[in-house]
């Protein structure tokens, strides 16, 4: 009703052909009347920015014809710090990478290590594991959903989507003693067992999600005009596109092209479980949306199956006192709640890592940005960042 | 006592002494307000709001004006200081003289104007005024950007009301607002929010996009443009600004009371009032008000494309379209016309 759909010409890509250096210091782009642009500096410091992200934009108008992220003001050289400590010394940083996905973060870097080690995880180790890192999606997606909103304008969403990250949170609280850095998953396995009431509990918090979440943020936020057209055929992109940029997660599935680390390169004990992967045909800011709901409602169907399957028996399988694995490269994928989390240690022999690295989504779905803005409408570079929903800490490691 | 009374009513005298009643209620309305606004968003957001000062935080406005009084008045080094300073004054005189205009009850009014539609529809205006003048004496980009926003969505939204305004002028055939009132007495089956649907309807989206709130705060756009013309603004002049839009908010709630809700009129006669029938006007005002607060904390932001696809395309249309099929109307029946 409010507008016709808006169709992105591919605007004027000579800024993006320069050389990055050149780039930084504001190329002479005129418009057609040959008036000078305005240069517009978002951030780092700008409330709606996800952390510390500084866009330099380029404007015709409302129009943007260029952005360029610029990062780095978060950079804590976590991949140097790590080359430092001995291997479970590391987990508590990974902690500190994406702060919006901590359990997936630990458990790549397991995941990486156990890979090298060649140990085996007790079963019930593995079901905790799972059982916590869909929560943590849960965690991650709903605020994902809020965030978008409150981009949006609408401030409403983004509290009640805390109310649940603040339940979950709770539940962290209680198995792992701390509420985001926790440093639960370990080399073989998990920290500790559940508490013993712990299962019953994230039964009934599950419970009463599933019941309220069609009516908080379905029903809400899914009918609402405003939101329709503010965000069908913002950022679309053809599948091409995406799988060119190297998206993943949300973003990626929205364009429909159905990759999922969970299901084509299993871990843990995905395979065992029951779920869907979702997506969506279009391939734009409402198609990412619609597929973190739909995730959030698969997530919630793993964690029931998790607790019903949970089996009895140890938490931490047998490592060693001191890890130090032989020469070798161990890789650990995990589909974080942004994309493909992934995880690349060098062992030399001794009981230090010789090389981390680390794949943060955020950080390769930034790219997205330079690419996807120009040709928006400045308000529109807010629903982009919705889509692409980086954490500061993913992208400046 | 009845020889200060007698001076009071005087003409000049009664004016000045009405509207600094008026001043100072306006401003007092802005400090209720926006306690009213956030307790609103408080429980609307699953929280309680301010509940700290005083009894359940009823004196949360009187500290945030002290605060606000105490403030530093920090500028930009750039800033053209006589435009930046003087563009909340801008913004507020009109947006309190155009209360002296709404009738509170048959007497309590400041002016009775016989223009009365056109001098509302002329002050509200100056409105814009004050935010290209706080954005371009700010010189900073994010004003700019907002100021820029605001002039257009401003300029273009008084088309709509303007033309929603008309359809009650018809029926009521005077631009006084104390004899628009008096024409929807009888029952609530007279107000002309039934024969003028669409046109209070073109009125109240229009009137949300005067004030720029949510869903038309794009001037303020905080989430792109951090608060837009009113960015580099803090302590009394930032608070003036915020006076200022709390104030055109209850005028613009006042002013749907006064022109389809029937004003001091009470619903159905056996609820008349006498003297009190003022009480009224505030319910309506106040419901009025918390639909707008309601609005407000539920939907997201429009674009200015399809905000001005929303003003030009539908908006004016529909208000063309009504105004003929008012004069319709108004030929067949010819009692619809007073």
């Amino acid at each position: 009703m409010l507008s016709e759909e808006r169709h992105v010409e591919p605007s004027d890509q000579s800024a993006l052909t320069q050389p990055a250096a050149g780039r930084l210091v504001s190329p002479d782009i005129r418009d057609e009347f040959g008036l000078e642009t305005l240069d517009m500096n978002m951030g780092p410091q700008h409330p709606a920015m996800h952390g510390l992200l500084r866009l330099i934009l380029e404007l015709d108008g409302e129009t943007v014809v260029r952005c360029d992220p610029v990062m780095g003001y978060l950079h804590r050289c976590q991949e140097k710090i790590a080359e430092n400590r001995m291997y479970p010394a590391v987990i508590p940083l990974t902690d500190r990478l994406d702060y919006f996905a901590n359990m997936h973060n630990e458990h790549g870097y397991c995941l990486a290590v156990e890979d090298l080690l060649g140990v085996e995880i007790p079963p019930r180790a593995e079901y905790i594991r799972v059982l916590m890192c869909e929560l943590m999606r849960l965690a991650s997606h709903i605020p994902s959903v809020g965030f978008l909103m409150l981009e949006l304008g609408a401030f409403t969403p983004i509290l009640y989507s805390f109310r649940e990250r603040e339940r979950i949170q709770t539940i962290f609280e209680a198995v792992t003693g701390a509420r985001m850095m926790f440093h639960y998953i370990r080399i073989g396995g998990v920290k500790a067992d559940l508490p013993e009431d712990i299962p019953q509990k994230i039964w009934d918090y599950i419970e009463s999600l599933e019941s309220n979440f069609q009516r908080d943020f379905v029903d809400f936020i899914q009918g609402n005009e405003i939101f329709i057209s503010r965000t069908r055929g913002i950022a679309k992109m053809t599948q091409e596109k995406a799988i060119e940029m190297g998206v993943t997660g949300p973003g990626l599935r929205g364009t429909g092209v159905d990759f999922d680390i969970r299901r084509d390169y299993p871990y843990s004990i995905y395979p065992e479980l029951d779920f869907d992967v979702i997506t969506d045909t279009e391939g734009d800011v409402a198609a990412s949306y619609r597929v973190r709901i739909a995730e959030c409602l698969q997530s919630i169907r793993m964690i029931k199956q998790c607790l019903e399957k949970m089996p009895e028996g140890e938490v931490m399988g047998d490592t060693g006192r001191r890890i130090r694995p032989a020469e070798g490269e161990g890789f650990g994928r995990v589909e974080s709640p942004r994309g493909e989390y992934t995880v690349h240690v060098v062992s030399d022999g001794t009981d230090i890592p010789y090389r981390v690295h680390y794949r943060d989504p955020s950080f390769c779905n930034m790219q997205l940005l330079q690419e996807m803005v120009p040709g928006h409408y400045l308000p529109d570079i807010m629903p982009i960042m919705g889509l692409v929903d980086p954490v500061s800490g993913g992208w400046d490691k | 006592m009845q020889s200060v009374l007698s001076v009071l009513d005087q003409e000049p005298i009664r004016f000045f002494v009405s509207f600094g009643v008026i001043l100072f209620l306006v401003l007092n309305l802005a400090a209720v307000l926006t306690m009213a606004e956030r307790k609103v968003a408080g429980y609307i957001q699953l929280r309680y709001g301010p509940n700290r000062v005083g009894p359940r935080g009823l004196l949360q406005p009187l500290a945030d004006v002290f605060k606000l009084f105490t403030k530093e008045n920090v500028s930009p080094n750039r800033a053209d200081m006589w435009i930046f300073l003087a563009a909340p004054i801008a913004m507020f005189i009109p947006a309190a003289l155009a209360w002296i205009i709404i009738p509170f009850s048959p007497s309590a009014v400041v002016a009775d104007l016989n223009v009365g539609i056109l001098f509302f529809v002329g002050i509200t205006s100056i409105g814009a005024l004050g935010v290209i003048m706080a954005g371009y004496g700010s010189r900073s980009t994010f004003s700019l950007l907002g100021a820029l926003r605001g002039a257009a969505q401003l300029i273009s939204y008084e088309v709509p009301m303007i033309l929603s305004l008309l359809g009650v002028v018809m029926l009521t055939g005077s631009l006084s607002l104390v004899e628009v009132v008096q024409a929807q007495g009888g029952g609530f089956w007279n107000w002309y929010f039934l024969p003028q649907l669409p046109m209070f309807f073109v009125f109240y989206i229009a009137g949300l996009a005067e004030v720029k709130r949510v869903p038309f705060d794009l001037p303020e756009g905080e989430s792109e443009i951090v608060g837009g013309f009113m960015v580099e603004y803090s302590g009394m002049t930032w608070a003036l600004m915020q006076a200022a839009e709390f104030a055109s908010l209850a005028l613009i709630s006042a002013m749907s009371v006064t022109l389809f809700l029937g004003g001091w009129q009470p619903p159905i006669e056996a609820l008349d009032l006498g003297n009190f029938n003022w009480a009224w006007f505030g319910l309506k005002t106040a419901l009025i008000t918390f639909t707008f607060q309601w609005i407000r904390w539920s939907v997201p932001r429009l674009r200015m494309d399809q905000l001005m696809n929303l003003g030009w395309k539908i908006l004016v249309p529909l208000c063309l379209v009504w105004l003929f099929v008012t004069a319709g109307l108004m030929l067949v029946f010819p009692s619809l016309g007073q």
